[in-house]
């Protein structure tokens, strides 16, 4: 009974070589179909994103699943790659150090951005492909079970995913939401089309924004864009009463000069009857006079000030990796235990088997010799002998369960079947 | 400190003697209360149970509660968030029975000492910790409600448990007159607090920091409205307030049933201060509402209002006054105040 795993992420292998090791879901299952062929009796989980393809394999029996040189071999094979080409790049272990592998991707551990949630979706997905492809069993399902129990675990005990990591996010959530309460009631005002306005304004309809006015150079541009986010194009001209009327702006055009300069914004100042007002100043030269900024009632946002957000919850995601990698032992130890355990099951039933066979035995001969004992003594005496058994019983099952946590009780299952004579 | 059946249970029975004859009807009732007890033996269990509440009990609650909040600026657990508000709800719990017990067996109009005052107020401000932090799991709540409410616990404790002197003619305006007060402190103090909020919010946005982990506090849109409408109730029930007991101590004069109290007792004084410092804050607040630093003043003001509220509680329970004191114990306290009534 053990569990392998071979693969690799974007740590070790290149973007190159995990492009074509990739596999889409109908692949998956495919190469799933594949497994059962080549390896009958042996239980096995794909999972395949764009930052690493890893095959988790699991067997009830004493051999074990393939080794992971095979395993490797395997998925080349599946996707047409020379299996010589990642031999040195696919990484594998086996036991518990595969346990606490999977352990750590479902966490988002060994994530590209640390403790990003969808991993957990895919390895949800994994499992179901799995499940259809009929590669699981009550070994991977168990391993899978316990990665996703790690994962929530790690999720709601320590802030590895919790702190933003992108400059769209911080910027909505972090200090736009720091100074409105909702957003369904305020006006956003879009002004030009750089790469992160799209997202940013994502964000803020996820947060609840309706009015959106785009604003842009060139008209075209701006109705596409305006089409495309839900909002409603402006002309360029509009630009100072869009200012006044807006709670929230974000800029993103590649002017070279500033677009809002101090003294236009202290001539609108007035009209804006002491509104608060929200700029996320996402363009590099910067649209806003930063001067703007210290003006009561603005908050003003440049991307640097973002992006040392985004760094300063970047560390602390990185200060809770002791605390999720405690957490992630803890669950392998228990996962190991409780599968150390289930090793020692036949053993158990065999010994509870002998010992009833033998009890029944003695019940026959004793009823046999006192006839005349009633109903209700006769199951007395029955419940007596199994009394007697399962405190008999106790001690060596404990010791086993014991055993378990430190790794498979070899020893003492090999002394029970020699000292009670319990054959495979 | 005392459990509640120090204030009440027998030592209650004994002493109603010494009170005046309007008295007697809620002694008796009391006495009734407490002598149906030992027929009904759930009842009686349940009024044993209830006469050990001390506040000791509901004070370590709320204290436990706030140690439990302060751990949130240090680590995350996802427990502590459950035994928090288990913790301000027994305390909640007990401290309501605690003022029931007083209630029904204090010798006079319910909750109608300075002591009995102190808890009712932090018992408003502790449901409504209570109910803001259920609602607002991630907001550090209890942060700021609890230490005020531990503050009058603690205001309690120094304060006379005696009775307001009262007389039926005067008991329906000493009750408005004590309701407005109580709805005034409440409501300065939450607006104080989400003045001081505020700030602090105002000050993060502006160093350009993410929020601390566990320390995210409410929109600066939703203080500066909770702020702005506090002052508002605080300045007319303050002004209710004050304009009740002034008809109070003029029916007291004018029927000569209670000692009145002077203009220039510090209480009255305090209070006059205070009312008149939330007129100004809301005029000011008003003024300053279409500026672009309106906010800010809106918060300062609120925050002001609540040091000096607390200037007053300090002031109140250390200084001396004819307010609120039996006339046999009136304190002559300035040279004036024996002839110049409030009203």
């Amino acid at each position: 009974m053990s569990l392998t795993f071979v693969g690799g992420s974007h740590r070790t292998v290149p973007i190159e070589l995990r492009e074509r090791l990739a596999f889409s879901a109908e692949q998956a299952a495919e190469a799933l179909a594949r497994f059962r062929t080549a390896f009958p009796g042996s239980e096995a989980v794909l999972l395949s994103t764009c930052n690493r393809v890893e095959l988790y394999a699991a067997d009830e029996q004493q051999q074990g699943p393939p080794p992971p040189d095979e395993l490797a071999m395997f998925l080349a094979e599946c996707r047409g790659v020379d299996p010589t080409s990642v031999g040195g790049v696919l990484g594998g272990d086996q036991g518990p150090a595969a346990v606490k592998h999977l352990f750590c991707v479902a966490a988002g551990l060994d994530s590209m951005v640390l403790g990003e949630p969808q991993i957990v979706a895919q390895v949800k997905q994994a499992w179901q492909i799995a499940q259809q492809s009929g590669t699981t069993g009550p070994l991977t399902g168990e391993l899978i079970q316990a990665a996703l129990r790690a994962a929530k675990r790690v999720a709601s005990e320590t802030a590895v995913g919790r702190e933003r990591l992108s400059i769209p996010s911080v910027a909505v959530a972090d200090f736009a939401a720091g100074v409105f309460e909702r957003f369904n009631d305020k006006r956003v005002l879009l002004i030009g089309a750089g790469k992160m306005a799209a997202e940013t304004l994502r964000y803020l309809a996820d947060a609840g924004a309706r009015d959106v006015q785009v604003i842009n150079r060139t008209a075209g541009r701006a109705e596409q864009l305006a089409e495309r986010l839900g909002g409603t194009a402006r002309p360029y001209a509009d630009l100072t009463t869009e200012v006044v009327t807006a709670d929230l702006i974000v800029s993103t055009t590649g002017a070279t000069e500033p677009v809002v300069t101090l003294e236009t914004y202290l001539k609108l100042e007035p009209s804006r009857q002491g509104r608060p007002l929200v700029v996320l100043d996402l363009a590099v030269p910067r649209d806003f006079d930063p001067r703007i900024g210290q003006r009561a009632g603005v908050w003003l946002y440049s991307v640097d000030d973002l992006g040392q957000a985004c760094e300063a919850n970047r560390q602390r995601r990185q200060r809770e990796m002791p605390a999720a990698l405690t957490i992630i032992d803890e669950e392998t130890r228990r996962f190991m235990g409780d599968l150390h355990h289930r090793s020692t099951v036949p053993v158990i039933e065999q010994l509870r088997a002998g010992w009833n066979e033998t009890g029944e035995a003695e019940l026959d001969r004793l009823f046999r010799k006192l006839p005349d004992l009633d109903a209700a003594a006769r199951d007395e005496i029955r419940r007596a002998f199994d009394r007697y058994a399962a405190k008999m019983l106790h001690p060596p099952l404990a010791s086993l369960r014991s055993e378990s946590h430190t790794g498979p009780p070899h020893g003492l299952l090999d002394a029970l079947r020699r000292l009670f004579d319990l054959r495979d | 400190m005392e459990s509640a059946a120090d204030g009440g249970g027998g030592d209650i029975i004994a002493s109603i003697g010494r009170f005046s004859r309007p008295c007697r009807v809620v002694a008796d009732r009391s006495r009734a209360t407490l002598e149906r007890f030992p027929l009904r033996v759930p009842l009686s269990v349940m009024a044993e149970f209830i006469s050990r509440i001390s506040v000791v009990c509901f004070a370590a609650s709320y204290s436990v509660a706030l140690g439990f909040e302060v751990t949130r600026l240090w680590f995350r657990s996802s427990v502590r968030g459950a035994t928090m508000i288990g913790f301000v709800a027994a305390g909640l719990i007990a401290q309501t029975l605690y003022l029931v017990w007083r209630a029904a067996t204090v010798t006079a109009i319910p909750l109608s000492s300075g002591f009995d005052w102190y808890l009712l107020a932090a018992w408003v401000l502790a449901a409504g910790s209570l109910w803001m932090t259920i609602a607002n799991p991630r907001t550090p709540v209890g942060l700021f409600v609890l230490p005020v409410v531990l503050g009058l616990i603690g205001a309690a404790e120094l304060s006379s448990r005696e009775p307001f002197p009262q007389n039926p003619a005067t008991q329906i305006w000493g009750a408005i007159h004590g309701s407005f007060n109580l709805a005034m402190s409440v409501a300065v103090v939450l607006g104080g607090l989400a003045g001081g909020m505020w700030l602090i919010q105002a000050g993060r946005l502006a160093r350009k920091q993410a929020p601390l982990q566990g320390f995210r506090m409410p929109s600066l849109e939703k203080l500066s409205l909770w702020s702005a409408r506090m002052i508002v109730v605080a300045a007319w029930a303050g002004g209710s307030g004050f304009l009740s007991g002034i008809i109070l101590n003029a029916v007291n004069r004018q029927r000569g049933l209670l000692e009145t109290v002077p203009w220039t007792d510090p209480v009255v004084l305090r209070m006059g201060m205070l009312v008149l410092w939330l007129i100004s804050g809301v005029v000011i607040s008003r003024a300053v509402a279409r500026q672009a630093n309106g906010r800010r003043v809106t918060a300062v003001v609120s925050l002001v209002s609540l040091c000096l509220l607390t200037a007053s509680i300090l002031w109140g329970v250390f200084g001396s006054t004819r307010h609120g004191v039996p006339p046999q114990q009136a304190m002559p306290t300035t040279a004036a105040g024996t002839d110049g009534g409030a009203a």
